[in-house]
């Protein structure tokens, strides 16, 4: 089917080019490692403390790794006019916005599944439960990857103000984070409440993103 | 066949296009032509549905390109000024993109028969920022071969492009129209192919 | 009701409104004042400086409902294609992130007495301060765009955006609150108020809301205008 055919098309465009510019990946899980180090500096390297805070810098960390994934959503696509192409082969802009979120999720995201256990023996923490922890990764971070998403989408054509793009995606990543770091030793009821509640966050922006992401390329478009 | 009625197209209070109406059917090629800021770009956008006119409807083959675009795309292969082959892919992997993306039933024999016609076929494996700019250009009009379709509308083809890479476009153009096809493009160049029909736009104060 | 989004027939409205809104609203913020500072009793435990709640409650729930206003109109504009409504959402943008502002000013003065802070991280605060954050986002993204019609459009789909997350964030927030149990600044459950304390309070609030709304007509006319000459 030639619809298929164009997703795993673009897929694999997104692949290769995200492959073709590994540096660039790196370079987003330095910055954590190098935050994670910034922080043992400011607040000095007693374990104590970073026992009791360490999961928190972890995921404030994440949030802040996730704002320098704005522009690589759509901004050069747009600019080329690559992403006319995409619509004009049969995808609709939702699927485009889906193929993206999937395709920048697995390169910036998961690679966090190795990192977070590395910051978390940088910062002395007792862990007594890493599978929480990754649970609550899987699912707290394709959200933040729809949150980038909406973000970029929308500043698109923003050329005046350029830290805004990241003040969205903080503002809307608040709950995310609360609800992540208070699962880690929590009770099991505690966890088991906040990760249906996170899940219906996820569900929520899997449902809204696709749409909210195209409607503002659609505007971008217009007004080009 | 293409049908363009009562076109106008404003943009904050600026008129750009007024009343355009046009007709576009197989065999024909039509040149807009019109000084730089007369509407040029934006008509043809209009006409391959990626912006909306603020008057006015297209139709294609009888129906509004509207209503489902994504039939009304089947047929259109649109070519702007910008390069949308990406520069961190080479040649070929962008040639293969757009092959599968578009779900051509081109053979790899054909496409580099094209890369040798473009002389770009020693490129083949080359990064596409390596290339100069009229090369990547001549790369994006491959396109034009790859996605086999009817209706091909291109803003500013020949900008870039040498004498021989023009007469090549030209040549290219009217094989397409001697098998049916149809062609809509805007230029400040006026190309040596006969029974050009042009369609002038004026600029609004 | 057309006056609600057709500019024309908002100037008419607004120039007979106009006069007699500002009267009531100063009759109202003095009769609020006078009740809320003489004739309303001390609490019980806080002594005097509850009087601050007077100011501090009518500015969260104006903060609130400017942001419901805000978008219900964004809700509006986009669906129905009513570029009026974006001029309404603009222009009461600033009036809404003031009323949070006063709110934020006056339960930090609040506090300072209270618990001997400036600052208290509790639900209520924090869900403003971030309502706060919300709205300067709001302003800011309304005019980082060149083309000011787009980034009316792309503002009201943030407000949207936004306002689907307030509920989340502040439930977020109060569950993390009870995770970390500070002091809570609240005790304005509307069934524990004693009514001698809720006549002022209510009329402050419908002062509040005739001030806004002078504000509001004022500066939605002078965006009409404004407008009017890029035309």
């Amino acid at each position: 089917m030639r619809s298929i055919n164009s997703i795993l098309a673009l897929f694999s465009r997104e692949f290769l080019i995200t492959y073709r510019n590994f540096a660039d990946i790196l370079s987003i899980f330095l910055f954590f490692l190098l935050g994670i180090m910034i922080f043992v500096f400011s607040i000095g390297p007693n374990s104590e403390i970073f026992n009791q805070i360490g999961i928190g810098i972890i995921w404030t960390l994440i949030l802040f790794s996730n704002n320098l994934t704005l522009r690589k959503f759509y901004q050069d696509d747009f600019n080329d006019g690559s992403i006319i192409l995409f619509h004009m082969s049969g995808l609709s802009y939702e699927i485009i916005v889906l193929i993206k979120l999937i395709a920048i999720w697995l390169f910036f995201q998961i690679p966090f599944f190795i990192i977070i256990p590395i910051a978390t023996i940088l910062l002395n923490i007792e862990i007594f439960n890493i599978k929480i922890i990754f649970l609550s990764f899987l699912i707290g971070s394709p959200i933040l990857t729809s949150i980038a998403s909406i973000s970029g989408s929308m500043n698109l054509l923003n050329n005046k103000n350029f830290a805004i793009g990241s003040l969205i995606v903080m503002i809307l990543s608040i709950p995310i984070i609360i609800f992540n770091v208070g699962m880690i030793n929590a009770s099991e009821e505690v966890i088991k409440a906040q990760l249906s509640i996170l899940l219906g966050i996820l569900f929520f922006f899997l449902a809204i993103t696709p749409w909210i992401s195209a409607a503002c390329i659609k505007l971008a478009l217009q007004n080009k | 066949m293409l049908l363009a009625n009562n076109i106008s197209f404003k943009r904050n209070t600026k008129i750009i296009l007024d009343n355009i109406n046009l007709t576009l059917s197989p065999r024909k090629i039509i040149h807009v032509t019109g000084n730089n800021g007369s509407g040029k770009t934006t008509l043809l956008k209009i006409l391959t549905c990626i912006l909306e006119p603020s008057v006015g409807q297209v139709f294609w083959n009888g129906k509004k390109i509207k209503k489902d675009p994504f039939n009304f795309y089947k047929d259109v292969t649109l070519i702007m000024d910008k390069q949308t082959s990406n520069l961190t892919l080479t040649v070929k992997e962008n040639i293969l993109f757009w092959k599968k993306l578009f779900s051509s039933s081109i053979n790899m024999k054909e496409i580099d028969s094209i890369l040798d016609l473009l002389s770009l076929r020693e490129y083949n494996n080359t990064l596409t920022s390596n290339l100069s700019y009229g090369e990547i250009k001549k790369l994006e009009l491959s396109r034009l071969v790859i996605e086999q379709k009817k209706l091909w509308v291109l803003d500013e083809p020949y900008l870039g492009l040498d004498n021989h890479s023009t007469n090549l476009i030209n040549q290219t153009l009217i094989n397409h129209i001697k098998s049916d096809g149809m062609v809509i493009f805007s230029s400040h160049f006026s190309p040596n192919v006969p029974n050009l029909e042009i369609l002038h736009l004026e600029n609004y104060a | 009701m057309k006056f609600l989004i057709n500019p024309n027939r908002f100037n008419k409205f607004s120039d007979l409104i106009l006069k007699p809104f500002i009267f009531i609203s100063i009759f109202l913020l003095i009769l609020g004042l006078f009740f809320a500072f003489y004739l309303s009793p001390n609490d019980y435990q806080q002594g005097s400086t509850v009087r601050i709640m007077y100011i501090h409650v009518p500015s969260a729930w104006l903060a609130l409902l400017t942001f419901l206003i805000m978008t219900i109109y964004s809700i509006v504009g986009l669906t129905f294609k009513i570029p009026f409504s974006f001029i309404i959402t603009s222009a009461i943008a600033p009036i809404g992130a003031t009323f949070t502002v006063i709110c934020l000013i006056t339960g930090s003065l609040w506090g300072k007495p209270m618990w001997g802070t400036w600052w208290v991280w509790d639900a209520r605060l924090t869900s403003v301060a971030i309502l706060f954050f919300v709205y300067l986002i709001v302003i800011f993204l309304k005019n980082s765009f060149t083309n000011i019609l787009l980034g009316e459009k792309i503002t009201a789909i943030f407000v949207i955006v936004g306002s689907i997350n307030l509920p989340i964030i502040k439930f977020s927030v109060d569950w993390w609150n009870t995770l970390h149990q500070p002091a809570s600044i609240s005790k304005l459950s509307a069934s524990s108020i004693d009514p001698s304390m809720l006549r002022p309070l209510i009329i402050m609030t419908v002062a509040f809301t005739f001030i806004g709304l002078v504000i509001a007509i004022l500066r939605i006319k002078a965006e009409i205008l404004d407008r009017k000459i890029d035309k």
